[in-house]
């Protein structure tokens, strides 16, 4: 008898140890290569979620094997039964077939699919998603501290100011002399001023120069919009889809390279990865749902559009009046320049976009660091002075728009194009960026 | 009456101060105050601009208003006079079958009960790669999958990009895996999108469509260049 047992556990152990990993192995590999592309483990994708689909079939009364049909041929499982057929019906979208799979490989990727655990493999490959970036950091606001501060200093300054005077009358009852109670802080100040009338004159003068100066400033700088950063109707991160995703921004600003706008996306491009991805943590999940409402896409099931779409409206960040002609397609795809130049580096930016400052700007690594502000023409212009545009083209007998300058440069004024090339650098504004009528027309 | 002078004096000082203080507040919606208008309201039509508020006046009834709109049915973009070129740029004949409209959200009167996914497979590419244009296309096309595809399809174009190794994303597949796709058919997909991936044809050119299926069969044979298929090269290994 306890031979028999030792035998059948020895029997158990080596069935184990020989065929469940190999299984195992196979079940796994195969669902990545075969089954991968249109279903998931535990969410509804092209297919349905595949976690204990043998028990669904069974409680919904399909003939056994039936499914083992389906994997191999759907169309020939759907006339034999009728649970099959109803399982058609889930999504327009058809299977492909697998006739080449056998029912033991099957089997084995069912018993793979059904060994996995929910929120394992997410926690394994999802773990640099999980940052807490969606939770948008309000900046503080200081303002007030100023303001309690200012009217702390002021009662310390009159507490301060009482406190002189009585002493000052005790001193004066003291000495015997007279002290004019009556007087107040303002004439009190006027005695004083009328005595120091020097420097009291030169120091007013310097003030009034001081404040007619920064008030002539600050008037210049007014209007050019700076540091703006209107809230949109969904916070997008531009870090999560840049930075950690590693999407380059001309797949969403798509017309960046074939308009003078950069373009914002249509939610068909949103689409192209949200109808899979619907968020994590509530916060994504509202935010998510926003693009489905826009796009007019149901998630229940396979999920299916609707055809009730509904636009967003999106806030325009960057605005140039009416008098300036400027080209996203001429600076990125002629000059070559990369957006984090003007824009910023936006695999950093957790809240929604804004006017980067310059300061900001010039911080960014491979930037061409600049001194006027933002979106003034000052900015062009300085940034026009030090771009250079690639010598590639003199070598060559090409015809693309810079030979064709490089070319009337040369027959028009030799001394100037050799000028030009003394620091060994050919400019935009040596090539005509300095032109007026180049933005302004 | 001097006291009630006085104490006016006050009252207007503080009330001029607070003003001032007010304006400094930091509000990230505004974009500041417009005391000279610069031309920023353009009275020629702008992208993305809400004619509603134009020069200084609210107009209700363009408030709001979608003003990118999609072109009428059948319009050709104008693209030269390079024949070829207008050739290339014609409309995609292929239609999406019915299904695409709950799958991938196209709209009714581009529908077809056809199955043109399989009828693509006879489509040849119009970019024929010839010793001269072979680097150029292939360049373009590695600056075009850069941008548009290497996300999920990753550099090597074997599904594993960046979207995917994040955990964001799963089931893109390996090109190594879909060498019985025919190059009709590999435009069919991006350009109307199949399964998970949505259609591309709205984001791309139909000359960038052919250049990205020319830098797509580089992933599935490296030497795939002027006169080397894939399928055929796919054909000899199987039968070596």
């Amino acid at each position: 008898m306890f031979r028999i047992n030792v035998k059948w556990w020895i029997g158990i152990i080596a069935f184990v140890l020989s065929s469940t990993p190999i299984t195992f192995a196979q079940g796994d590999a195969l669902f990545k290569a075969k089954c991968s592309t249109c279903h998931q483990v535990f969410k509804n994708s092209t297919g349905p979620k595949l976690f204990e689909v043998r028990k669904k079939w069974e409680d919904g009364g399909a003939k056994p094997g039936t499914i083992f049909q389906w994997v191999k041929n759907w169309q020939v499982a759907v006339a034999q039964d009728d649970y099959a057929k109803s399982v058609e019906s889930w999504s327009p979208a058809a299977m492909s077939t697998f006739p080449d799979l056998t029912d033991e490989q099957i089997t084995s990727i069912f018993d793979w699919v059904d060994s996995q655990t929910e929120g394992g493999d997410q926690a394994a490959a999802g773990t640099a998603v999980a940052t807490p970036t969606d939770a948008t950091e309000e900046e503080s606001d200081l303002g007030w501290v100023w303001v309690v501060m200012a009217v702390i200093f002021v009662v310390i300054i009159l507490a301060v100011g009482g406190v002189r005077r009585q002493l000052k009358a005790a001193a004066a009852e003291a000495d015997g002399t007279s002290f004019d109670p009556g007087m107040s802080y303002g004439d009190e100040f006027k005695q004083w001023a009328w005595k120091n009338r020097k420097y009291v004159g030169i120091g007013g003068l310097v003030i009034v120069l001081a404040v007619i100066v920064t008030l002539f400033q600050s008037l210049y700088s007014i209007g050019v919009i700076d540091n703006y950063q209107p809230s949109q109707p969904i916070a997008f991160p531009h870090d999560m889809h840049t930075g950690v995703n590693g999407i380059d921004c001309k797949y969403c600003h798509n017309s960046v390279t074939k308009s003078r706008t950069a373009g914002l996306p249509t939610v068909n491009v949103c689409m192209n990865c949200h109808k899979q991805i619907n968020g994590r943590t509530p916060v994504q999940q509202e935010k998510i749902a926003k693009i489905y409402e826009a796009a007019g896409w149901s998630p229940e099931g396979a999920g299916k559009y609707t055809g009730e779409t509904k636009p967003i409206t999106w806030n325009k960040v960057h605005v140039l009046p009416d008098h300036v002609y400027f080209s996203h397609k001429q600076h990125v795809v002629v000059g070559g320049v990369d957006c984090k130049q003007c824009h910023g580096d936006m695999t950093k930016m957790t809240e929604t976009a804004k006017v980067q400052p310059v300061e900001e700007l010039n911080k960014v690594e491979g930037n061409i660091p600049l001194t006027k502000r933002t979106l003034t023409m000052g900015w062009c212009i300085e940034c026009h002075k030090e771009k250079e545009v690639s010598l590639g083209s003199l070598d060559t007998k090409k015809d693309g728009y810079y030979d064709e300058i490089h070319r009337r440069l040369m027959n028009n004024d030799k001394k100037l194009y050799e000028k030009y090339l003394e620091d060994g650098k050919v400019t935009v504004s040596e090539l005509g960026g300095w032109e007026c009528a180049k933005c302004h027309y | 009456m001097k006291m009630k002078l006085k104490s006016m004096k006050i009252v207007a000082l503080s009330a001029l101060s607070i003003i001032v203080l007010a304006g400094c507040g930091a509000d990230k919606d505004s974009p500041g105050l417009e005391y000279m208008p610069d031309m920023y309201r353009s009275p020629a039509i702008e992208p993305y601009v809400d004619y509603g508020h134009m020069k200084e006046r609210e107009n209700m009834d363009s408030k709001n208003h979608l003003s990118a709109l999609v072109p009428p049915v059948g319009t050709i973009p104008y693209y030269g006079t390079d024949s070829a070129e207008v050739m290339l740029m014609l409309p995609y004949k292929r239609l999406p079958n019915v299904s695409f409209k709950e799958t991938h959200g196209v709209y009714d009167g581009m529908l077809t009960a056809e199955n043109e996914y399989e009828l693509a497979a006879a489509d040849v590419n119009p970019l024929t790669l010839t010793a001269d244009n072979a680097d150029a296309i292939f360049k373009e096309g590695k600056a075009l999958f850069t941008s548009n595809c290497a996300h999920c399809h990753g550099e090597k174009g074997n599904g594993e990009g960046p979207m995917v190794k994040s955990g964001a994303y799963t089931g893109v597949p390996d090109y190594a895996n879909l060498t019985n796709l025919s190059d009709g058919q590999i435009f069919y997909s991006i350009y109307y999108g199949k399964n998970m991936m949505g259609a591309h044809g709205p984001i791309l050119t139909k000359k960038e469509i052919w250049t990205l299926v020319h830098y797509v069969r580089k992933f599935q044979n490296p030497n795939y260049g002027p006169g080397v298929s894939v399928m055929a090269d796919t054909v000899n290994a199987q039968m070596q």
